[in-house]
């Protein structure tokens, strides 16, 4: 096999050029492709094709508030950046703070975490509840979709060899409540048995929105609009009786692979203690 | 195209100009002879091979050398001397709080963090701070309490 090169650009500019010409592989913090390549101690860990090495980028950093309302995360914004900052989404910063331990969460990027597509990452599933877009750029232009688009399947994306992922863009929304929770074997760096999502608005003791996306349980993360349908327009004194059928509606979504049963069950008891307590005229705030 | 990667490691300007697809904590311990970092797990899990990238506690072990370009950096040979690191490690030995030593440099580079950040923590904020750094000798408590203690003797340090 012929060695592989590996590119240190400075500038995004020439990192988009070195994806055009090289297709070479992007980099940013590492801790997926590292591990995944890992050869033992003193051995360069193999990869499937070049590699540009982008964690440095300034263009690729930071957090910024959008005119619209909106928040845009460049795609090199570490966990812990994310987790930290007060613009971001609870639900994605809950998301960000529950992964790994304190030094994954300084290497881990969110641009890797959804260019990794693997279920078990933690940032896609709050980040397709609030319909959040990825921005792709080329050297030749730039276009955004959501990420619930760009993940396709386990380790499929919509990336094209010449783009890179310059950032995300959470769309400004609130909800009256919100729950989050990530099931792990333990605390600290403990990739997710199960993450589940719920947000909701109640007005005038109508729900007006409601939405719950949940993580690892499937091929990609699971959103049933389908589901939220059910619930969206009852008044919070009718949730106990449609709750049967959102819940059945929402089993649909669990894949069957490892453990069905176990991830239904707990998605169904997470769920069904978030509409509960919406049912139970909750405080606004978060539900835990 | 061989970029030069440069950085400054505990205060000494580098510039490295090999693979930069080597692990950071292979080009530390072969090229610079900076042995204190440990490997245990190679995967990024057990924090033994913890080091500091401008201010943040990193695992050298999943990290390429290109990323560190630009980049300050401090191993447990930076700071062992310094008044900080001192107060660490004494008030480790104070307390017994190591049987092999091997998880220890990472314990230090996390307190190190821990404390800067957090000069007073409580104990649930201790062992968050290293949560990240597995032990399989001591059941973490003497650890815990040895972090407490060179919060207590160091606390004019920390607070600066
Ligand atoms: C000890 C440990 C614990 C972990 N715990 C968790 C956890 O709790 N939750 C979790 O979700 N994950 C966890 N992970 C997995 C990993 O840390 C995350 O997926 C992380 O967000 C990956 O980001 P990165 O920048 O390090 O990715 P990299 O390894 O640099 O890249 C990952 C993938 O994304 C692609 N990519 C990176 N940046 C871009 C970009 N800008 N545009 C297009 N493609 C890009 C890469 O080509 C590669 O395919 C853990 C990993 C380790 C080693
Ligand atoms: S050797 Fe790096 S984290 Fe275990
Ligand atoms: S003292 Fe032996 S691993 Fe911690």
């Amino acid at each position: 096999m012929a060695e592989v090169k590996c590119f240190v650009p400075q500038t995004l500019q020439e990192a988009l050029e070195i994806r055009k010409q090289y297709h070479a592989i992007p980099l940013a913090g590492g801790s997926d492709l590292m591990v995944a390549g890992s050869m033992g101690a003193g051995v360069t860990p193999k990869f499937a094709g070049d590699v540009v090495v982008i964690t440095n980028l300034p263009e690729l950093k930071g957090i910024r508030e959008l005119d619209d309302g909106s928040v845009e995360i460049g795609a090199c914004t570490t966990s812990a950046e994310i987790a930290a900052s007060e613009l971001v989404h609870p639900l994605v910063r809950d998301a960000a703070s529950r992964m790994g331990a304190i030094a994954l969460r300084n290497s881990a990027t969110i641009g890797g975490n959804i260019g990794n597509a693997s279920p078990k990452g933690d940032m896609p599933q709050p980040l397709i509840l609030l319909d959040a877009e990825v921005v792709l750029r080329s050297a030749d232009g730039e276009r955004r979709m959501l990420v619930d688009e760009y993940i396709i399947a386990t380790k499929k994306t919509a990336l094209r060899d010449d783009e890179l992922i310059v950032s995300v863009v959470i769309p400004k929304q609130s909800f009256t409540h919100i729950f989050y929770r990530k099931i792990g074997m333990r605390r600290a760096n403990a990739i997710s048995k199960l993450t589940l999502s719920a947000a909701a608005t109640v007005k005038d003791g109508v729900v007006v929105d409601f939405r719950a996306s949940s993580g690892a349980a499937g091929p990609k993360v699971a959103r049933c609009r389908k589901a939220e349908e059910i619930l969206i327009g009852k008044k919070i004194s009718e949730l106990n009786t449609c709750k049967e059928e959102f819940l059945d509606a929402w089993n649909g979504v669990i894949s069957p692979h490892a453990m069905p049963e176990y991830r239904r069950n707990t998605t169904r008891r997470l769920l069904t203690h978030f509409i509960d307590a919406l049912a139970a005229g909750h405080p606004e705030g978060r539900v835990e | 195209m061989f970029s030069e990667i440069r950085f400054t490691l505990n205060g000494e300007q580098k510039i490295y100009t090999g693979d930069p697809l080597r692990r950071l904590i292979d080009v530390l311990r072969d090229d610079y002879g900076l042995t204190g970092s440990k490997e245990g797990c190679g995967e990024g899990e057990c924090g033994a091979c913890s080091i500091i990238k401008d201010g943040k506690l990193v695992t050298s072990c999943i990290i390429p050398v290109a990323g560190v370009n630009g980049c300050e950096l401090l191993t447990i040979e930076g700071i062992r001397d310094t008044e900080k690191g001192k107060c660490i490690i004494d008030a480790y030995a104070e307390g017994g709080a190591v049987q092999c030593g091997f998880c220890i440099p990472g314990m230090v580079m996390a307190t190190y963090v821990l404390l800067n950040n957090n000069p007073d923590p409580s104990e649930e904020e201790i062992r968050v701070g290293i949560s990240g750094n597995i032990c399989r000798c001591t059941g973490y408590d003497l650890i815990v309490e040895c972090i407490a203690l060179a919060a207590k003797k160091g606390a004019a340090l920390w607070q600066k």
